[in-house]
This record gives structure tokens, C-alpha cells and sequence, in this order.
């Protein structure tokens, strides 16, 4: 679906560019967009490593199965699959919290972690599981406590209360992975509950 | 809140540190076994991210978002979503880049205090560009079929648009 997805973009694109007559400045994003996908890419190699090699030191140490403890009974109802199999609980755990502490750097790297780990527990490697979609479905719904990048935007934009918007903000992030979570169980889960 | 977020990253390599120099395991060599799992996964992520990111400029070099959201305006008015808005709503799941260029439009525009600001401000908040998030998860670990995930993503994404904007109306 994410090929049709972006071939749909593509061919979106392409009508519009041609007739808003911007062809040309097209074709550069074109490949502005090509080389800065590897320069994201080479970008991202370093946090990779870096939380890669961390996640290893709190699994060897025991940390990271201390902090799935506690928060499994959250945990057995969203991800089944992975709480009967003991894999991948623990990586979870650190990546949803990375997000909502709004760790921008290291919620990527871990939550590919916690992938990879689903990914173990999955029997046909080539479709997504049920718990995959349930934790990427949580991944595109903004958990994050603090936007940032939003409040800083607010204030240079010269608003009297930047931080006004952040109950709301919060109010409508949990709706929506509620929504989020309620549609993977009816839809994608075989057992609900 | 910010000062916590700032401290968490130090904070745990500073653990990782104190572990590595106290435990009686060899936890250097747990790191560096990790740590060299992140350079194969970026390598097989590049393909996806290349196909993706290069859609999404070429989308956003078309002056697709424009002519579509010219389109879905009056559409956007009768259900209560202000058409100030409608172009970051159409761009906020496919790319973060161009949303924050189109916020910051808003404030400019309108005021960072206006409803269309604020509106533009809880979506922002409380959406991601889900179209990356579920290429990045699913490209690092090869899953072709993602099945429902984009479907319930998106419908998730269109409902906060509702809730923002009636969160909005309701508190302020």
C-alpha cells in the first residue's frame, strides 16, 4: 500500500507540476529529494548505533525486562502476540516512552528496534502482524508530551500564550490513539479483549 | 517539561556509563555489538527513504497541495474546518519539512492567536507525517504488506482534524 501510496503521489504530482507550469523546478526537487534521503539517511546511522548499542547495555543489565514489568498490563492488551512470547515487551516500553518525552532523536532508532523485535515473533516475515500494526499505528499518533518545535514556532510567531495550545494538544493526541488502538483491535485482531 | 525532556538523554548515558564502569559483565562489548546493528539497518532503510522522500519533494515542488486544497475548501467550510488550514491538513501526514513552512505561513498570516493558528497549532500537536512512519518502520524490517495500517492511520489522522477543531471552538 505505501508503493501505491507514493506512485499515487508521483502521478498527482506530475499532473499538477504540469499544469501549474512548474516542471521545472520539479525535476530538481526530484533529485534534491533523492540526496536528501541519503544525507537523512547517513544522519540517522549514528543514533542508530548509538541506541542499538545502548538498548544492549540496559538488556544485559536487566533494565530493560524491570521496565516492561511494569507496564505489562498495558502492554499484554495492545501487543498479545509479543506478551505470550516474552520478545520484544521491553523494546516497546522504551519506545513509546522515548515518544511521549519527546526524545526526537532517539524515537526513531528505538521504535525500529521494537520492530525488528515484532518482526522475530512474526511468522510471515513479508505481512505485518498484529502487534506491528498496532505499534505503528501508536508510532504515527503524536504522543509527545512537549511539542517543542511548535511552542518555539508560537513564540517567534509572537503569541501571547504559546503554551496555551498544549492542553488541547494532549487532549486530542490521546483521542485519536485511542481511536487508533479501538480500530486495530476490531479491525485487525482477531480477539478483542 | 522541556528540562526533563533535555535531561533524559544524558541522564541514561550517564547510567550506561556508571554500568559499564561498576558491572562485573562486559558491557562495552554489549554496546559495541548493538551498536553495530545501526549502520545495516540505515543501509536497508535507504532504498524506502529514497523513494519516499523523493515523491514528497516532487509533490511539494508541484503546487499540488494548492491546487487540491482549492478544491476541498468549500468542502473543508461546511464541515466547520476553517480554509486557512486545509493546505497543512493535506501536508501534515506526508511531510514535516513543508508543515512547519506552512505554520509558520499561518502565524504570519494570521496570528499565531487566531483560530486558524491555534487550529493549525493542536493539529500539528497532536498528528505526525504517518506516511513516514509507517515506510520507516515497515522498510527496516522488510514487511511488505502492511495491511491495515495506513487505512487506520488515516482515518485516525482525519479525526483529529475534527477534534482539534472542536477542541478549539469549545476552549477558546
Amino acid at each position: 500500500m505505501i508503493g501505491k501510496i507514493s506512485g499515487l503521489i508521483c502521478v498527482l504530482s506530475f499532473v499538477f507540476g504540469v499544469i501549474n507550469g512548474n516542471v521545472g523546478q520539479m525535476s530538481e526537487a526530484i533529485f534534491e529529494g533523492a540526496s536528501s534521503a541519503v544525507t537523512l539517511t547517513i544522519s540517522l546511522v549514528g543514533t542508530l548505533c548509538l541506541w542499538n548499542g545502548i538498548m544492549q547495555v540496559a538488556t544485559a543489565s536487566g533494565l530493560i525486562e524491570k521496565f516492561s514489568k511494569i507496564m505489562a498490563p498495558l502492554l499484554k492488551f495492545l501487543f498479545p502476540d509479543a506478551y505470550r512470547k516474552k520478545n520484544g515487551l521491553g523494546e516497546i516500553a522504551v519506545s513509546i516512552s522515548a515518544n511521549i518525552f519527546g526524545i526526537g532523536n532517539a524515537a526513531t532508532p528505538l521504535a525500529i528496534k521494537a520492530m525488528e523485535k515484532l518482526q522475530q515473533n512474526n511468522v510471515d516475515k513479508s505481512v505485518a502482524s498484529d502487534d506491528m500494526v498496532m505499534f505503528t499505528v501508536l508510532g504515527t499518533a503524536s504522543l509527545d508530551l512537549f511539542p517543542t518545535t511548535l511552542i518555539a514556532l508560537r513564540q517567534t510567531a509572537g503569541s501571547e500564550n504559546a503554551l496555551a495550545v498544549v492542553v488541547p494538544i494532549w487532549i486530542c493526541s490521546f483521542i485519536t490513539a485511542v481511536l487508533g488502538v479501538i480500530l486495530v483491535k476490531v479491525f485487525c485482531m482477531k480477539k478483542v479483549l | 517539561m522541556s528540562v526533563i525532556s533535555q535531561m533524559i538523554v544524558p541522564f541514561v548515558l550517564a547510567l550506561a556509563g556508571m554500568g559499564m564502569f561498576f558491572s562485573k559483565k562486559d558491557l562495552f562489548s554489549e554496546f559495541t555489538t548493538g551498536a553495530s546493528y545501526g549502520l545495516k539497518t540505515a543501509v536497508g532503510l535507504l532504498p524506502t527513504l529514497v523513494a519516499l522522500i523523493t515523491a514528497i519533494s516532487m509533490f511539494n515542488s508541484s503546487g499540488a497541495s494548492q491546487a487540491l486544497s482549492n478544491f476541498l475548501a468549500p468542502l473543508g467550510s461546511k464541515v466547520g474546518i476553517p480554509s486557512e488550514i486545509i493546505p497543512l491538513i493535506l501536508v501534515r501526514p506526508l511531510s514535516g519539512g513543508a508543515s512547519t513552512a506552512l505554520i509558520a505561513d499561518i502565524f504570519e498570516k494570521y496570528g499565531a492567536d487566531s483560530f486558524a493558528g491555534r487550529c493549525a497549532s493542536v493539529i500539528a500537536g497532536s498528528s505526525d507525517t504517518l506516511l513516514y512512519v509507517i515506510s520507516v518502520y515497515f522498510g527496516a524490517v522488510g514487511v511488505k504488506k502492511a495491511r491495515k495500517t495506513p487505512l487506520i492511520a488515516f482515518i485516525a489522522a482525519l479525526f483529529c482534524v475534527f477534534v482539534s477543531v472542536f477542541l478549539c471552538r469549545l476552549l477558546f
